[in-house]
């Protein structure tokens, strides 16, 4: 059901993508396949901005990017994090921990008026 | 700089990126069809979702290089096509930056060398010259800021405001090492020097306190690093070696560190001596701790804390004691009231010397300065052509332009383009530039004054000077493209569209004005250069009065050596001997004082005449120029005698006459030979042979001499000048070290037997010079030459600038009026009203620039007056030539465009209407 997808929120794909590949290298598709699953459908990510966070997060360091083997047997192109993305990924997990326990608190607030 | 990498791996990227993105959509096909789609839909599928595959390329390449970045490299590109589309435009913009960054750069080269570089030792910003200022009642031996070495050491006890202070003193030697020995200059220093300096030694020691001591008690030297280098081979035994200064045996104690090259720019010393040898290094110099003789000047390095005005102020209560007590000490008790108040009004100054000490540069720092603002002007000029063009051929791009805001492209982005354009051009005349600058620095060496002492500037290209050009050329290229490129950015497409045909823009008037300015600067030049190119001819052809062909001066220094007064004039009989004897030679003759260097021996004379009542006397009303020279010396000259007798042996043989000034000959007659300048002055054209004449014009002055002869009159201080001369003749009391010489065949062969002569009177003997007298005249026009030179280079220059610009605002006129010319010649005006239409307004630039320069040359034309010879500033037939050649060449530059707007096509010109 294409309604009840949403695109991903600005600012939130280089971390979720970071995540992801924390666990294990992997190519484009796989990222947006495994974005999909994870989250149930319900977080939809478009070619459009997965290339170009990929690459810029290859810019910045916090990724490497190699050709190699796929699971189909055609080379693809494998992205996995480096020390400094883990950094990263740590860095913006806590900083989204404290934005969502934030909002967490506002809601809370005016539910128990 | 990851991303300036990328630029090189573009291709490469690029392929990456479609290889991933084709696997994406492969595998998304693959999944489609799996998941049961039939293949057409699942591809139709896929290409709907990755129907922004082109943005996304430009969003992944806008990471890997930044936008500007790529904008940047793509206008590079563009910039160069379209440059090299119009290559005369190019190479005319091209031309005209590179002279103006070549000649501002050369500038620059030579303000940082002599004026501004600091020395390369510790914290040079610490170092200040420390000057008398006032009355100091005391001998002068050199040039500027001298004081005496014991106040030296009185500054050195202030450690309250100095870390260290020094003193030194440039001088000459005659330095035998093995083999000739050799004039080399030299530089008698403080123990103090090395160390205040902060300079150490590549090799042994350097001097120091130690070598303070007693007068003459540290015969040591310190090598420069190139003089050891060159003159030793960087042999390094070197330490402990000895050296003959000045026949005095010295031990090299080190080598100094090779970037120090002493203090001063101009004289660069090739060895240092302790003061205390200056008895040695000075001959006849017995006065090193007398106060009243000034010979060194005074260094210091101001501690960490204190400032420069502190340290001013706070030693004015020390020197006004030592003033004080200087009065008592010393024979100021002798000196007149007033010459004591001076001397008592005196101060200590410092001023910053991070640049050390240089005569050279106190001299032309000056000249330097307004050089470099000159150029500036220049380049300025060159900046105006070069947007001028941009603004003609802005014109003829409009079009282009239009077209392109109307697709959307933004202004800033039209605007971005133009500056391209002219950076590119401003780096290209930039480039240019300093492959010339090295030239011109080169020719302005040569114009500085050299002697035995090398100096420090060199026409070499560094990092620095690369790095100025540069700058120059980057804001070079914005100032000339800013105009353009602003209008573009200005303009609205409505009214660019319907300016189309319509009246010249606004910014036409201003560049007229600035192209009638340019033709005024330029003319003013080039009358400025014919001025003095003929000011140099006409010296030229004038020359000193003798004929300077086959005639060779050599100067020898016997007292460098030692000798006595009586020891040297038998050396000088010797050598005139030998000269005699030579078959090479014609004749000889020596002189006190030598020919057209600038110095001269000057002092009044009173005459006594026969032909006036006996007992009446009158003392000349200036100064004369006198001279003692050997029997023979006019001949030798081809100096015609036109009254009277030359000199004989009679006259030269001297007999010791200690309290009188003037030589006698065994006689006890004394004779003196006049010029006829003299005789003009103070004789009205009379017979002046038989007159008496006295040195000084002291009423108890003698008249004693008697004028025996009367001769042409020739240079004495330089060509230009025409003087009254006296000549006496040489002796024991007035003995000259200068030879003139005239020879047959070749100078070289010359050159060898006078060299055999000298070597076998004595092999030791210093020669302060040795050249032909056409090289020395040559020397002696040198500042003519240099204003020649300058002012013909300036005003070429300007010329081609200007040529450049008028040359540019034509065309841009023609461009703008294409329509009027076609229309008017739709309606049967001739080809030749088209190029009159044209003409005319070059007409009225040319001859408004002429009108603003000649009142400019009349009012600027006292200012250069004294530096001309035999021509007035105003001068009727230069001013004639110089505009003729300004009006001449730039109606050639404005027939171009002129031609062009006759080959309009009245049908082309009004097809857009």
């Amino acid at each position: 059901m294409p309604s009840s997808r949403f695109p991903i929120p600005q600012g939130t794909l280089d971390m979720l993508i970071l995540q992801i590949l924390s666990l294990e290298p992997a190519h484009g598709y796989g990222i947006a396949q495994r974005l999909e699953q994870v989250s149930k459908s319900v977080v939809q990510v478009n070619q459009g901005s997965l290339y170009p966070a990929l690459h810029r997060l290859e810019q910045r360091g916090w990724l490497k990017a190699d050709w190699r083997e796929s699971e189909t047997g055609r080379e693809a192109k494998f992205y996995s994090l480096t020390r400094s993305g883990q950094r990263q990924l740590r860095v913006e997990k806590d900083s989204w921990a404290r934005l969502t326990g934030a909002v967490r608190l506002i809601f809370d607030e005016g539910a128990a008026q | 700089m990851n991303r300036i990498f990328n630029w090189f791996r573009q291709r490469r990227l690029e392929d990456d990126l479609d290889r991933e993105l084709q696997y994406h959509i492969d595998r998304r096909v693959t999944d489609l069809i799996h998941s049961g789609l039939p293949e057409p839909e699942a591809r139709r599928r896929v290409t709907l979702e990755f129907v922004g595959a082109t943005q996304l390329r430009e969003e992944v390449r806008d990471i890997w290089l930044n936008r500007w970045l790529r904008d940047f490299v793509h206008d590079l590109r563009f910039s160069a096509r379209s440059i090299l589309r119009t290559p005369s435009l190019t190479a005319a913009a091209v031309l005209s930056l590179a002279l103006g960054i070549g000649a501002t750069t050369a500038l620059y080269s030579l303000v940082d060398q002599i004026v501004l570089r600091a020395l390369p030792v510790d914290h040079p910003e610490r170092l200040v010259l420390i000057d008398w200022i006032g009355f100091q009642y005391a001998e002068t031996m050199g040039t500027t800021n001298l004081m005496s070495y014991p106040i030296c050491r009185d500054i050195q006890q202030q450690t309250q405001f100095f870390d260290g202070v020094f003193c030194r003193a440039a001088t000459t030697i005659n330095l035998s090492t093995s083999g000739e020995p050799r004039l080399t200059a030299a530089e008698l220093v403080s123990g103090t020097y090395f160390s205040v300096l902060g300079v150490s030694p590549a090799l042994g020691r350097l001097l120091t306190i130690d070598d303070d001591q007693a007068p003459g008690s540290s015969p040591v030297v310190v090598l420069s690093y190139d003089f050891w280098k060159n003159q030793f081979a960087s042999a390094q035994d070197i330490v402990g070696k000895k050296v003959l200064v000045n026949q005095y045996p010295m031990t090299v104690v080190g080598v100094a560190a090779p970037a120090f090259h002493g203090i001063d720019v101009g004289e660069v010393p090739s060895l240092w001596i302790p003061a205390v040898m200056s008895a040695k290094a000075i001959p006849g110099f017995e006065t090193m701790l007398d106060r009243r003789t000034r010979w060194v000047q005074i260094l210091g390095r101001l501690k960490q804390n204190v400032s420069l005005a502190n340290a001013q102020t706070g030693l004015q209560s020390w020197f006004k004691a030592m003033l004080d007590e200087d009065t008592r000490r010393t024979n100021i008790s002798r000196a007149s009231a007033e010459h004591r108040r001076e001397f008592l009004a005196s101060t200590l100054a410092l001023t910053p010397a991070p640049q050390g000490h240089s005569v050279l540069r106190q001299d032309f720092s000056r000249p330097l300065w307004v050089l470099f603002v000159a150029t500036l002007v220049l380049l300025a000029l060159a900046c105006l052509n070069v947007a001028g063009l941009f603004l003609a051929r802005g014109s003829a791009r409009h079009r282009e332009i239009s077209t392109k805001l109307a697709l959307g492209a933004s202004r800033g982005r039209i605007g971005r383009q133009l500056l391209t354009d002219s950076v590119l051009l401003a780096f290209a005349g930039g480039l240019l530039g300093v492959v010339m600058a090295p030239i011109a620095v080169r020719a302005f060496i040569a114009f500085l004054p050299h002697d035995t002492a090398a100096n420090d500037v060199h026409a070499h290209v560094d990092t620095h000077l690369l790095l100025f050009a540069f700058l120059v050329s980057l804001i070079t290229g914005f100032l000339a493209g800013s105009s353009p490129a602003l209008q573009a950015g200005r303009k609205s497409l409505d009214s660019s569209l319907r300016e189309r045909g319509g009246t010249p823009s606004a910014g036409l008037a201003l560049r007229r004005a600035i192209v009638t300015a340019q033709v005024a600067f330029t003319l003013i030049l080039v009358i400025a250069a014919g001025l003095f190119v003929r000011t140099l001819s006409g010296l030229l052809v004038k020359g000193p009065g003798f004929d300077t062909s086959s005639l060779i001066s050599f100067g020898i220094k016997p007292d460098l050596n030692g000798y006595s007064g009586a020891e040297e004039s038998r050396l000088i009989r010797r050598i005139t001997e030998g000269l005699r004897n030579s078959p090479s030679i014609q004749s000889s003759s020596v002189a006190l004082v030598q020919l057209l260097l600038g110095g001269a021996w000057n002092n009044s004379l009173t005459i006594q005449a026969p032909t006036i009542q006996a007992g009446e006397r009158y003392v000349t009303d200036r100064e004369v120029q006198m001279n003692a020279v050997s029997p023979g010396f006019f001949a030798t000259l081809g100096t015609k005698i036109v009254a009277g007798r030359d000199f004989n042996e009679h006259d030269a043989l001297n007999v010791t006459a200690p309290n009188l000034s003037l030589p006698v000959s065994q006689s006890g007659q004394r004779a003196v030979i006049v010029n006829e300048a003299f005789v003009k002055r103070y004789f009205g054209g009379r017979n002046p042979l038989g007159a008496r004449v006295a040195m000084g014009a002291a009423p108890d002055a003698k008249p004693d001499s008697e004028i025996v002869g009367v001769v042409e009159n020739i240079s004495y201080r330089n060509v230009r000048e025409q003087w009254e001369q006296a000549y006496f003749p040489t002796g024991t009391e007035l003995s000259g070290s200068n030879f003139y010489v005239r020879f047959r065949g070749t100078p070289e062969s010359a050159f060898r037997a006078i060299r055999a002569i000298l070597r076998n009177a004595d092999p030791t003997l210093p020669i302060s010079y040795f050249r032909t007298l056409d090289e020395q005249i040559e020397r002696s026009l040198n500042t003519e030459r240099i204003l020649a030179a300058l002012s013909s280079s300036f005003g070429t220059l300007a010329l081609l600038l200007s040529l450049v610009g008028l040359y540019g605002v034509i065309s841009f006129a023609v461009n703008q009026r294409t329509r009027e010319i076609g229309i008017r010649m739709a309606l049967g005006a001739t080809r030749l009203s088209a190029i009159w239409l044209v003409l005319r307004d070059a007409l009225v630039m040319i001859a408004g620039g002429t009108a603003i320069a000649l009142p400019c040359v009349w009012a600027l034309g006292r200012l250069v007056e004294s530096q001309l010879y035999d021509v007035k500033p105003t001068d009727p037939i230069t001013i004639l030539v110089a505009t003729l050649v300004l009006c001449s060449t730039a109606l050639g530059a404005a027939l171009i465009p002129a031609r062009r707007a006759s080959a309009v096509n009245p049908t082309e010109a009004l097809r857009f209407e």
